[in-house]
């Protein structure tokens, strides 16, 4: 029963957004070598949604291209959401390690990612008339992942329907703890980069004069 | 010896660097011979220098014109045969002027009335010469009252005070401003009243006002409106009520009839501008998009220099010139209020004004081949004539607005040489290649333009235009693709059986 390899259990997990994920925990299923693949696809999914789309769907890209923006919808909120779930989840007896939420997260994010390349196509072929594909594309997208996102959380650390509520809210809060401490960080280090970097040149003006 | 070379590349490229900087900075100013830079709005909103449509030629004094200097003028009209009339205010005289702005061809000074008598003017604000009736409509302020003269200059009549009720019989009535419309009705700007223009009948009766202005919906007139409704009576008389500003000139367009109604009030951003249609609506409400005069206010020491309309004209074709006493500058809009050119500045040179003193503005020409300022403070009357590049964009927005798209396309691709920052260019050429379906190029300069309701226009005949030519290979495409996936399932499954009853012990062992 349920000898999957690991492109069928993406395949299962997607399709079956109720038991999946209790199939791939019960197998000890899922790589992350596969969740490092789907970040990827989701950081080109962002950046070809905000610049290889149809003229007339979404504005002309700005001339000026910045990679940080990508990386930070991408990788850095996904990182976000890992490290607070995990966070959250161990002080709410979760059974989930960080691995698996990683793991569980990534595959619930496929349907997301797939309908953003769709509706990067799309955006190629239908006029504005058209729009409503347009936007079912994404509203598929949108509930689909949400649904195997929320199983997932539920079946990583064997929740019930409230507790996982619960734990998701409190997930999102501890995100923007991490994300405002991290830029808290960020501006704190540029200070002490500024200061010794200072120190560097008021030194070397010194050994120079 | 490589190191060597790649030194020489490293100057190479630092020389042509220097090279490329000292030309852009050389390049810069895109003419030199106006006392100013030359700029326009792109689709950003952004300032961008842009060629001059038109060049200040001279600056006509009183003198020039043989008379005496000029003092305070302060309304400039021209009638349906080219003649200007200048209201040279602190002289209390209206000076009539040939075509070419080169002499006087009369001076009025003094009207005959009815009863014989003479009557002199008062520190006239305002002329008017109607078109139908050749009859000389004069707001004579001081007065407190208006003529309205015969060509042969007896007086027509007289309009002064109304004694309606209507009118509130403790304001004073100077006449600013006065213009009569096709109908022979006369309108008055008077600058104690907000309530629009006073309009007075063919016959000389006051019947009511006309145009007002209305007021921004701002949060605070919101709250104070809620507040007002449920203040007692007692507490009414000391709140504030939110009135609108009051329009302090205006200009007909004598062949569509519409009265264009000028504010030069600072404390409001709505009804700069407005087309009056007969019901007093502003017909530029139902329109979105536009904008009048400078989009930033600049900040220098400590003062705003906000954009102040002081004169609107309409010119012959249609055109809507604006004046702007703060920075001395000239807005040229087409009659679809976008924004064609961009002239004059504050200064002593021709082609500058006083700052703050400019009063009128008027045009001459099929396609506004002239504009006219007057400037108050140096008493002169500064003639602007079209460069060879506004010519252009003057026949191309002709075609373009009476709409045919495909004879503008040339005018529109010269502009495109002359000034690549010219956004309606964009939108012209895309408009003409849609008509002449080019779908292809039309969608190219739409996505130049940031025009993306356009753009769309024209990919949905692209995309009907490609699924006709190419509808069979898109067929034959498609079948080839479900077979191939097929035969590729078939042979797949067909390899994996043969492996199954090739090693059935292999099967066992997969996780």
């Amino acid at each position: 029963m349920m000898d999957l390899t690991q492109p069928q259990w993406v395949k299962h997990v997607v399709f079956h957004p109720f038991e999946g994920f209790e199939d791939l925990r019960w197998k000890k299923g899922g790589t992350l070598k596969y969740t490092a693949v789907i970040i990827v696809a989701l950081f080109f999914a962002l950046i070809a949604f905000d610049r290889w789309c149809g003229f007339q769907f979404r504005p002309l890209p700005d001339a000026m291209f910045s990679v940080v923006p990508y990386i930070m919808k991408s990788v850095v909120y996904f990182f976000a959401w890992v490290l607070g779930n995990w966070a959250i989840c161990t002080l709410l007896d979760g059974e989930g390690t960080m691995k698996n939420i990683a793991i569980y997260s990534s595959y619930a994010l496929i349907p997301y990612i797939v309908e953003v390349y769709i509706q990067v196509f799309l955006s190629h072929i239908l006029v504005r008339a058209e729009g409503v594909f347009f936007s079912t594309v994404y509203y598929v997208g949108i509930i689909w992942t949400v649904l195997l996102l929320f199983n997932a959380i539920k079946a990583v650390h064997q929740y019930s329907f409230t507790k996982t509520v619960v734990a998701i809210i409190l997930t999102i809060a501890a995100m923007l703890v991490i994300l405002f401490l991290a830029v808290l960080f960020l501006s704190l280090f540029q200070k002490v980069y500024v200061f010794f970097y200072s120190l560097y040149t008021e030194i070397l003006y010194r050994l120079r004069v | 010896m490589k190191n060597k070379s790649r030194r020489l590349l490293k100057q190479c490229a630092a020389a042509g660097l220097v090279c490329l900087l000292s030309f852009s900075a050389v390049s810069l100013p895109v003419s030199a011979d106006e006392p100013y830079d030359v700029y326009n709005y792109n689709y950003l909103g952004e300032a961008v220098p842009s060629q001059a449509g038109y060049l200040a030629e001279r600056s006509v004094s009183g003198l020039d014109l043989g008379t005496t200097a000029l003092n305070a003028p302060s309304d400039l009209f021209k009638d349906k045969d080219d003649f200007f009339y200048l209201v040279d205010s602190g002289n209390n005289r209206i000076l009539k002027i040939d075509s070419d702005f080169t002499q006087i061809v009369q001076e009025y000074k003094s009207f005959k009335m009815e009863d014989g008598s003479e009557t002199t003017l008062k520190n006239p604000k305002g002329v008017f010469v109607s078109p139908d009736t050749g009859l000389m409509y004069i707001a004579d302020n001081e007065n407190a009252r208006a003529l309205i003269v015969n060509p042969d200059g007896t007086v027509f009549r007289e309009i002064t005070k109304p004694a309606s009720t209507v009118y509130d019989q403790q304001l004073t009535f100077l006449p600013q401003k006065i213009l009569c419309d096709n109908a022979g009705n006369v309108y008055i700007v008077l600058n104690n009243t907000t309530k629009g223009s006073a309009m007075f009948n063919a016959d000389g009766e006051f019947i009511g006002y006309y145009g007002a202005n209305s007021v921004a919906p701002t949060a605070e007139v919101i709250a104070n409106h809620f507040w007002n409704a449920i203040a007692s009576e007692d507490e009414k008389k000391y709140r504030s009520r939110s009135t609108p500003t009051a329009f302090d000139n205006f200009d007909i367009d004598t062949v569509k009839g519409f009265i264009y109604t000028s504010t030069s009030s600072g404390s409001t951003d709505t009804d700069i501008i407005k087309k009056v249609n007969p019901e007093g609506y502003n017909l530029f409400d139902y329109m979105s998009g536009y904008t009048w005069g400078d989009l930033f206010s600049t900040w220098y020491s400590g003062t705003s220099y906000k954009t102040k309309i002081v004169d609107v004209d309409i010119g012959d074709d249609g055109s809507i010139n604006c004046l702007d006493s703060t920075t001395g500058r000239v807005f040229q809009y087409d009659k679809e209020a976008d924004l064609l050119f961009i002239m004059g500045a504050t200064g002593d040179q021709v082609g500058a004004f006083s700052q703050g003193n400019v009063t009128a503005l008027e045009t001459k020409g099929e396609n506004c081949e002239n504009i006219y300022v007057l400037d108050a403070g140096k008493g002169t009357v500064t003639v602007f004539g079209q460069t060879v590049f506004g010519e252009i964009v003057h026949e191309a927005t002709a075609l373009y607005n009476g709409g045919y798209y495909e004879e503008a396309l040339g005018p529109w691709l010269e502009v495109l040489k002359r000034d690549g920052n010219y956004r309606r260019a964009y939108l012209g050429i895309s408009s003409a290649y849609y008509n002449m379906g080019r779908y292809k190029e039309s969608m190219e300069y739409a996505k130049k333009a940031d025009a993306s309701a356009r753009y769309n226009r024209a990919f949905e005949r692209y995309r009907s235009q490609w699924l006709r030519e190419h509808l069979t290979q898109l067929l034959i495409g498609i079948v080839l693709i479900v077979i191939g996936i097929r035969l590729l399932k078939y042979v797949i499954r067909k390899q994996k059986n043969k492996k199954k009853h090739s090693e059935p012990a292999a099967s066992g062992s997969g996780t």
